[in-house]
């Protein structure tokens, strides 16, 4: 037994992951295995037909009761595959006697019925062992596993029945409409053919099952030695010895010309070099040692600030639960109302004090409330949509935010000064020419907001606004043409100066203001 | 369920494993153990039997309630069979108490958590895999395909994996740990760590057959050699000092 030619991963499994390895197993191995099954199987039916001819049950039965000596030797096979070593048909049934040979009797006496048969199969079958060392060998495999090894013959057994039941049931389905087969008959045991037939059916089910059986048994059987003795490790450690190995034979010829002062060939010394490189290089060192460190660690660990401890003292009410719960009146109106409804008249046999009508009645009310809630959900959840669908135009938002800064001038008009033009030309006076023509232009955009609703939005440009008022005095006839003449003037004059910072003609500005109040007289 | 990932180099031999490996968008391998036929089909078996039971209940609360109680027991019957194992598939991470009972979990095949139209879809289609009796198709579709997948995980693009145990800490041998020599890969590391936590499993004579397998590693045969590899177990499990 080699572990390093083993053709499955080893490594520690829970035993459920082991059966399913063991059903991967199988697939690999089904066609080989079911076959290397069913003929000695085939063998036993066809002896009972041609012996037993009128009683085909029986003739299931001794192919049944002889299932584990068909076991043996899939077992005995995928046991030699499992290390690697391929067998072909012919050479697998060379070795039907030597796989039967171990206590035969016994697996067809009284550990026929056993529930952990293709666990225990390889320790009779591979191991090779019998008596009181076999009983010693099972019990401590079963320690840990008999459990899953019993739901595995369980369900196996469930499921050769069920898609037996499944076949049948396929066939039935497949039976043209117009065939009106009076199947009745064919199943009560009168007519014997097809019962032979239905049982050799059942036969060729078991076949097929019984690799994943034995697989599945075998790698619970593999798991738990794996576990037990440790291979997965054995596995490692013998790769980790080998390469230690190869390192320690390379690295005498390379240890040599470091150990000399003076290297002479610069080949051997990139040799070392590579030596070296290929190790990791421990840390450089810490300038605190590590007892110096521990020292500093357990000086913090004692100090104050981890050992803060806090008292809280006081009083406190505690919440006392009102026990008393009043139903609210209008419960109870409805429960008497739900008690009071007409009762179908279908409902003869509703006696009195019968609670069925009750509970039907808060049922119907709940669905009729779900069933309403729910068609209020989806008109508000696709509200967007029916307003469309019926030609609703949704308005512009009636309610809209008025913007209090454009383009990072303050529009509020809380922000401007009483009397406006005053001021601008005391600042134009002073100097703050930029401060003058922006005040006088902040207050018309403000004056525009709130008078006269002009839409301005936080992202347009100056251009942008001077259009929607121009734009605007089509439709308002507020907005005179005075107004927005005005306006466009200003705002060229204002790009002018705070783009390109040239200052307006004192009487241009001294004209401006007049407009101004010209425009916004009567609210001054 | 995820482990530590095995390098590609390890499995050089295509040994036959049930892990199922994903990659992440990050570059990250993450691996999951695949669940078989045997333990799901167990597991539904649980189900179904928890099913019944609150169905027997239910039957008979509800006997006195007369034909309205009929209805009532058929519509509960009708959300049990459909959206039990939705219900708990989504909420409970992905595990009924049927596979919470064998550790199984149902995950998207990429090992993310199984999402609402993933479980819908895996659930719906056990109509056809229960064709033509008794789940037939399910059961032969997840014996024969690779990850162990019935038809609605194939159309749901979801596998079952076991969801791995919380484990116990386990006693460690006493010695005092020592630092281990450089230049051991993870695989190696991880062995030395699995032989020292099962000294208590593995019987002595066997722990000193694998330990003086390494003797070119401690340079000390016999006992020394195991205690050796034990206090490096130790060490890589986080050890320092004496106790």
């Amino acid at each position: 037994m080699n572990l390093n030619q083993l053709t499955v991963e080893a490594r520690l499994r829970s035993n459920w992951e082991s059966v399913d390895l063991g059903i991967m197993l199988a697939r690999r191995h089904w066609a080989l295995m079911a076959s290397l099954w069913l003929l000695p199987a085939a063998v036993v039916y066809l002896l009972a037909v041609v012996l037993v001819p009128a009683s085909p049950n029986w003739g299931l039965m001794a192919a049944w009761w002889l299932k584990p000596v068909y076991d043996r030797l899939p077992l005995l096979v995928v046991s030699r595959q499992l290390f690697g070593e391929t067998i072909g048909w012919r050479q697998a049934l060379a070795h039907f006697r030597q796989a039967n040979a171990r206590d035969w009797l016994a697996w067809i006496s009284i550990r026929r019925l056993s529930f952990t048969r293709a666990f225990d199969m390889p320790v009779t079958v591979l191991e090779g062992s019998r008596g009181q060392v076999r009983s010693a060998r099972i019990s401590v495999l079963h320690r840990d596993s008999a459990g899953t090894a019993s739901w595995l013959h369980i369900v196996g057994a469930h499921v050769e029945m069920g898609l037996l039941l499944g076949i049948a049931a396929l066939s039935y389905l497949m039976l043209p409409e117009q065939l009106e087969i009076d199947w009745i008959p064919l199943l009560s045991t009168d007519v014997t053919l097809y019962t032979w037939i239905t049982n050799g059916v059942y036969l060729l089910v078991m076949a097929a099952v019984a690799p994943f059986y034995i697989c599945g048994g075998f790698m619970l059987y593999i798991g738990r030695r794996v576990a037990l003795e440790a291979w997965d490790i054995e596995i490692q450690f013998r790769k980790l010895r080998e390469r230690l190995e190869k390192q320690s034979a390379a690295g005498i010829g390379s240890k040599r010309p470091r150990a000399r002062a003076s290297a002479t060939t610069a080949l051997l010394l990139a040799c070392s070099f590579g030596v070296l490189l290929g190790n990791p290089t421990p840390a450089a060192a810490d300038p605190v040692t590590p007892s110096q460190a521990q020292e500093i660690i357990d000086e913090t660990l004692a100090g104050e600030e981890f050992h803060q401890r806090e008292e809280v003292s006081g009083w406190r009410l505690k919440e006392f639960e009102s026990s008393e719960f009043r139903y609210p009146e209008w419960l109870i109106a409805f429960v008497e109302w739900l008690e009071s409804r007409e009762i179908d008249s279908e409902d003869e046999h509703s006696e009195a004090g019968d609670i069925g009508p009750l509970l039907a009645g808060i049922i119907e009310v709940l669905l009729w409330v779900l069933a309403i809630s729910l068609v209020i959900y989806l008109l508000w959840h696709f509200r967007h949509h029916i307003r469309r669908g019926l030609g609703y135009k949704p308005k512009t938002a009636t309610e809209k935010s008025q913007p209090e800064t454009l383009f990072g001038l303050d529009v509020r008009r809380e922000s401007l000064p009483e009397d406006v033009t005053a001021e601008v030309q005391r600042l134009w006076r002073t100097g703050n020419q930029r401060e003058a023509l922006g005040l006088l232009y902040r207050a018309t955009l403000s004056n525009l907001i709130s008078r006269y609703a002009c839409d301005f939005q936080d992202h347009f440009t100056e251009s942008e606004c001077a259009q929607l008022v121009r734009e605007g005095a089509t439709q308002d006839s507020r907005l005179q043409p005075a107004l927005v003449h005005f306006f466009t003037l200003l705002t060229a004059t204002w790009q002018r100066q705070a783009y390109a910072h040239r200052a307006p003609q004192t009487a241009h500005l001294e004209s401006l203001c007049n407009q101004w109040r010209e425009v916004f007289r009567d609210e001054n | 369920m995820l482990q530590s990932s095995r390098t590609q180099s390890e499995s050089e031999t295509n040994r036959l494993d049930t892990l199922y490996g994903t990659e992440t968008p990050e570059g990250i391998d993450l691996t999951a153990q695949l669940a078989g036929p045997v333990p799901r089909i167990l597991a539904y078996s649980v189900d179904l039997f928890y099913r019944s039971l609150i169905l027997l209940a239910l039957a008979i609360a509800l006997a006195f309630a007369d034909r309205a109680g009929w209805g009532i027991w058929l519509l509960t019957s009708f959300f049990l069979e459909w959206f039990y194992p939705v219900f708990f598939e989504v909420f409970k991470g992905g595990q009924t108490p049927g596979k919470k009972a064998f550790s199984l979990a149902v995950v998207n095949d990429n090992l993310t958590p199984v999402t609402w139209s993933a479980s819908i879809m895996r659930n719906l289609l056990r109509f056809a895999d229960f064709l033509p009796f008794g789940y037939c198709t399910g059961i032969l579709s997840m014996t024969c395909s690779r990850h162990f997948q019935r038809l609605g995980d194939f159309a749901a693009g979801t596998i079952v994996v076991y969801r791995e145990r919380h484990k116990d800490g386990v006693a460690l041998p006493d010695v005092s740990p020592a630092p281990p020599p450089r230049g051991l890969k993870l695989q190696d590391q991880q062995a030395i760590v699995s032989l020292t936590e099962r000294s208590s499993e593995l019987s002595s004579a066997r722990q000193q057959e694998l330990a003086d397998l390494l003797q070119p590693l401690t340079g000390k045969s016999g006992s020394a050699g195991l205690q050796q590899l034990q206090g490096i177990g130790r060490w890589l499990l986080g050890a320092r000092r004496e106790k």
